[in-house]
């Protein structure tokens, strides 16, 4: 009778601990995915950051009366080097986004920029880099939704309380940029 | 929308699949091993068997780390130039960091067809083929639509099972033929041997029945499979209609045979061989039924 006890006890504990092990887990595991996540999206922010000097360079010799562009594109691009948090790299970032579009707009005007195969290299490059900006940017979303799912759900939410898990942000997207759909055709 | 992000039960069942595959070719070669030895020599039983394991493990492990080479050469698949292919490999990455994944390498394969497969044993090691004739005729959401097929297969890891189907597979086909030559012509030693006669008739009932056995597997799995990945690449471009405006101009140019082999078509994102046989017994679900179900989504 007693040893049934002792079993049911270790049984119990053993199912606890498993549990507890496993919610511990998938919610550690997913907070490291969205983490690495953003981190996919910076490693992309810094690229474009750094197309931003070459792009400048091979530009200002057309467009001579646009200095109020340049300026723009680098104090956005100083602002990024600077931001720290994650919320204000997000931040610079759609600025300088908004600064390149407009030295884009701007090129439209000088048909010798636009015959230039450096600057066609560098807006292949760019638009390659928004694009993977982009998708970077929605697994980060993605990876946001399954870890506060996890989060906010029963049983999940019970164990993040006690682990002293919270939900994360999702990245908002200017509105500038959520107009611009993929219609580049 | 994304509420499953992780390809948890795909991978879960494309494992289990992986390994009742290994399982039953790895039997299968051991099977043969005795019957060889039964014929020749039974005394030397175990020595048969024994090689039969060796060769089966090394072909295990060939089939896993070499699968992914031996298909793409198979293919004619050659690595995409960086500069050349820029747009391409921007598109490969874009939609990698879309689905959570490495980068997988990029090739090209010298055709004008519109077609593209992915092979690999994980996503830290996989590829992504597409044709000559792809990146020329398809425009940028088609193109992205492509890509990202082939992203959950390689994220849901159908590549690994795929590849090692269309491997492992291979050397069954090739024990039966070898088996039906060498008794054939080989074995004029003793001719009233009935066990010759016997290995004779197992050897062609492999030929026979191996391809048919294959294409009853890749059948009874492939099609769901394009299904899913249809549907999972939709989540990753979130625009279906690239991929089904793909699928339309697949089916309106593909009208050339490629010259791919039956055992590597069924990796492909649209059957390069169509024919007649091949629409009954098709490893791929019709186009139209694919793009009808993207438009609906």
């Amino acid at each position: 009778m007693v040893s049934y006890l002792i079993w049911g006890i270790v049984i119990a504990v053993f199912v606890i601990v498993a549990v507890f092990a496993y919610y511990f887990n998938r919610i550690v595991i997913l907070g490291n995915r969205a983490d690495n996540a953003w981190s996919q999206i910076d490693v992309q922010l810094k690229k474009r950051a750094d197309l931003v000097p070459n792009l400048i360079e091979t530009v200002k010799g057309y467009m001579k009366h646009e200095k109020g562009v340049f300026e723009a594109v680098t104090a956005a691009r100083s602002s990024w080097m600077g931001a720290k948090t994650n919320a204000e790299k997000a931040k610079a970032g759609n600025e300088l986004a908004g600064a390149l579009k407009s030295i884009l707009a701007v090129s439209e005007n000088y048909p010798q920029l636009k015959a230039n195969e450096n600057f066609n290299i560098l807006m292949e490059e760019l638009s390659g880099i928004e694009n993977k900006i982009a998708y970077a940017r929605q697994f980060y979303n993605d990876s946001i939704l399954g870890y506060n799912n996890t989060v906010t759900t029963f049983p999940g939410m019970f164990f993040a309380g006690l682990f002293g898990k919270k939900e994360k942000e999702f990245l908002e997207i200017a509105p500038a940029e959520r107009e611009n759909v993929k219609v580049q055709f | 929308m994304a509420e499953k992000l992780s390809f948890h039960d795909e991978i879960a069942r494309n494992n289990r699949n992986s390994i009742i595959l290994v399982l039953v070719i790895f039997v299968f070669l051991i099977l043969v091993g005795y019957a060889i030895s039964w014929i020749y020599d039974p005394t030397m039983m175990w020595i048969f068997i024994g090689a039969a394991t060796v060769i089966s493990i090394l072909h295990l492990l060939n089939s896993y780390f070499n699968g992914d080479k031996i298909v793409l050469m198979a293919t004619g698949a050659k690595p995409a130039d960086e500069a050349k292919y820029k747009f391409l490999h921007n598109t490969v990455e874009g939609l990698a960091l879309a689905a959570g994944i490495p980068k997988p390498k990029v090739y090209i394969i010298p055709s004008q067809d519109i077609n593209a497969f992915a092979t690999g044993r994980d996503p830290q090691h996989s590829s992504v083929a597409v044709t000559e004739g792809l990146t020329k005729i398809l425009n940028r959401q088609e193109m992205e639509g492509v890509i990202a097929h082939e992203m959950s297969h390689i994220g849901n890891y159908d590549i690994r099972f795929m590849m090692l189907a269309t491997v492992m597979v291979g050397i069954v086909a090739m024990v039966g033929y070898m088996l039906t030559r060498s008794m054939l012509y080989g074995g004029h030693r003793d001719n009233d041997n009935k066990g010759g006669a016997i290995l004779v008739l197992i050897g062609v009932l492999i030929a026979i029945l191996a391809p048919i056995a294959v294409r009853f597997v890749q059948l009874a799995i492939s099609r769901k499979r394009e299904f899913l990945a249809d549907a999972s690449g939709a989540k990753l471009t979130r625009y279906p209609e690239g991929l089904a405006a793909a699928l339309e101009k697949i089916s309106k140019h593909n009208s050339r045979k490629m010259e791919i082999g039956d055992a590597t078509a069924s990796l492909f994102i649209a059957n390069p061989n169509p024919s007649l046989l091949n629409k009954l017994t098709s490893t791929h679900p019709p186009i139209a039924e694919r793009i009808r179900r993207l438009r609906a989504m």
